[in-house]
């Protein structure tokens, strides 16, 4: 009852300050115009279909490879952690949580009802975009792969929601606004770029330490690939891409969607064959759940122990 | 059954640090003891003014009985339930004017009163609360974010007044309030102790709870220094006197602070006023000519609750030789 109210009470703070306004033109003019341009403009008529835009983009011999799923996702992240960062660390920076708080509202009704609150706002405006992204195909007669974008679509929201979870938890967990809005950039920069360094770093790291330690084996060259496949894909951007990749196309060709051209020669074969348990579509779309479900929770037991 | 229940309550600050407190080095120094070994009771149907001045621990008490701040050590019981374990409960059934909160800016007067309710599940009607504290029409139909301080304080109380709480916690209610704003604010406590509340509230003003209170509890520096009733308070001070002295030439007021009787000594202005024992009066006149200084004139008043607060609250009076 509480949790609703507070989250109906921060959905209606995202509508008066426009901050819902802007998130809804700014993804009405991504998701929206983008398509407008690409069906309307670059490719008209016959033999175009949704895969053209929205499927992925990969040069022969996989040197180069593109998805707007990818780009997507790089903004959906940044503008959810933007809307959430800040959602409790500022009301309890100004003093609105004591108001807040002073009703028979819990902890836990305040952080989850904001989860709630800021998931609505970065969805709804997300939506909107896919809305009109979704008619400007039909209308300039382009074939819609309905089940795939739908699946995309949902996919987004999820993406959107794993952020926002994020935000709130860095929100619940600093003791200054500050400290919220460097960790927000620090992990963002985490999850958009360094990410593949630490899912290289980490074999290689252990390699490096079992070749001091005796009686420890290195991993081999397969062992290696396969590690560093399952530490990329713990990256809610990275989940998300090539579940979406997975929409269009096998489930292998899903997982080495961007792969180096070394890792995928080591790989096909193997992935062709049978697909590792931590490597399948379910497991990845676990991850990315778990990224929803996780950051709030600690997020909730940091802020629950502390003193306003 | 006691509305509040304080019993050995601690709170010290800056030792309890989080993760991420952790990474930086906290010193002694960082460790500040709000409150210490607090405990006090108040019934069902007081109105209990708690007094001290600024930093006294006041506000450190009353998040305790929110639950926006843990003790350390020692057990908070509001209306029968544990403060920190039960604490939507004690909301449910309390309404809370808060210190150093802040409206919020987007949101009409109005909002924020239905959204009082709402949380509390009551059915009061929001303008009937708005103008029961002051507020207009045109007020209520604003955003907050343009209220000014005694708007938005009218505006919290409005927000603890929904669902007709059986506590009222109310931290320095006044701050911000002119005069008349104040006075009003006085009409709505007594109001809400006739219809059978208990009230709990907090000043550093002792005009403030005179008119009102049934009992007081006074603070000082996180220990409490007295709790009683305004009529035995003054009873136990009767005796006492204020010496209203004008001097010339520099007195030595710690001579005159030694003297048998004597429990506070200050300017005011260019006259020295001594809150002394009524027997005292002639040793003190003496022991501040004797100290080289004239007096020209001088008046008696007999103690009023203001000259009792500062006998209690002054910090110099525990260096005074009984």
């Amino acid at each position: 009852m509480t949790l609703e109210s507070v989250a109906r009470k921060d959905f209606r703070d995202a509508i008066r300050s426009r901050w819902l306004m802007g998130l809804t033109v700014f993804f009405a003019l991504l998701i929206g115009g983008s398509t407008v341009l690409f069906y309307g403009v670059l490719l008209k008529g016959a033999g175009a279909n949704s895969e053209s835009l929205f499927g992925l983009t990969t040069a022969p011999g996989g040197l180069f490879s593109f998805s707007y799923a990818g780009m997507l996702g790089f903004v959906l992240a940044l503008i959810a952690l933007v809307t959430a960062h800040g959602s409790l660390i500022d009301e309890r920076e100004s003093g609105s949580l004591k108001l807040l708080l002073s009703l028979p509202n819990s902890r836990r009704d305040v952080v989850f009802g904001k989860l709630i609150g800021r998931t609505l706002v970065v969805v709804a405006s997300m939506l909107v975009g896919f809305v009109i992204a979704l008619f400007a195909m039909l209308f300039t007669g382009a074939q819609v792969a309905f089940v795939s974008f739908a699946g995309q679509v949902a996919l987004s929201g999820l993406l959107a929601t794993a952020f926002v979870s994020i935000g709130i938890w860095l929100s619940a967990s600093s003791n200054t606004p500050r400290q919220a809005l460097f960790g927000t950039i620090g992990l963002y920069f985490i999850f958009a770029v360094l990410w593949s360094t630490v899912a290289t770093g980490i074999p290689r790291l252990f390699n490096w330490a079992a070749g001091k330690v005796p009686g420890i084996d290195p991993m081999a060259a397969e062992q290696i690939v396969l590690t560093r496949l399952f530490i990329k894909y713990l990256n809610p951007l990275r989940a998300y891409e090539t579940l979406i990749a997975q929409l269009y196309g096998s489930a292998a060709a899903a997982r080495l969607f961007k792969a180096g051209l070394q890792e995928s020669l080591v790989l096909d074969p193997i992935l062709q064959e049978s697909i590792p348990v931590y490597l399948s579509g379910p497991f990845i779309l676990v991850v990315l759940l778990a990224w929803i479900v996780i950051p709030p929770i600690l997020g909730y037991r940091s802020f629950q122990k502390s003193d306003l | 059954m006691a509305a509040i229940e304080l019993d050995g309550v601690t709170k010290r600050f800056g030792d309890d640090s989080g993760v991420l407190d952790s990474l930086r080095s906290s010193t002694e120094a960082d460790v500040v003891t709000a409150v210490r070994d607090l405990s006090f009771t108040v019934e069902e149907g007081e109105v209990f003014g708690f007094l001290g001045p600024n930093g006294a621990g006041k506000s450190t008490t009353i998040n305790m009985l929110l639950d926006f701040v843990r003790p350390t050590s020692g057990t908070v019981r509001v209306l029968g339930h544990d403060a920190q374990k039960e604490s939507v409960a004690v909301r449910r059934r309390t309404g809370v004017l808060p210190e150093g909160y802040d409206v919020y800016d987007r949101l009409t007067g109005r909002e924020h009163v239905e959204f009082a309710i709402e949380s509390k599940e009551s059915d009061d009607d929001p303008d009937e609360l708005l103008s029961r504290v002051g507020l207009s029409q045109e007020d209520a139909d604003r955003r907050a974010g343009g209220y000014s301080k005694g708007m938005s304080q009218r505006l919290a109380l409005a927000m603890a007044l929904a669902g007709s709480p059986d506590l009222l916690i109310l931290d320095e209610p006044s701050s911000g309030l002119d005069p008349a704003g104040a006075r009003e604010m006085r009409d709505i406590v007594r109001a809400e102790a006739d219809r059978g509340a208990t009230v709990f509230f907090s000043s550093h003003v002792l005009g403030q709870v005179e008119a009102v209170c049934d009992r007081v509890g006074i603070l000082r520096e996180g220990e409490l220094i007295a709790e009683d009733s305004l009529d035995s308070l003054r009873d136990k001070l009767e005796s006492e006197s204020v010496l209203r002295l004008e001097v010339d030439g520099d007195a030595d007021l710690d001579a005159v602070r030694a003297v048998s009787g004597v429990s506070s000594v200050d300017y005011d202005g260019d006259k020295l006023v001594v809150a002394c024992e009524s027997d005292a009066k002639t040793s003190v006149i003496e022991a501040v000519e004797s100290s080289g200084a004239t007096v020209a004139d001088f008046e008696t008043d007999s103690a009023s609750l203001e000259d009792i607060f500062l006998a209690y609250t002054e910090d110099d009076r525990e260096e005074v030789p009984a």
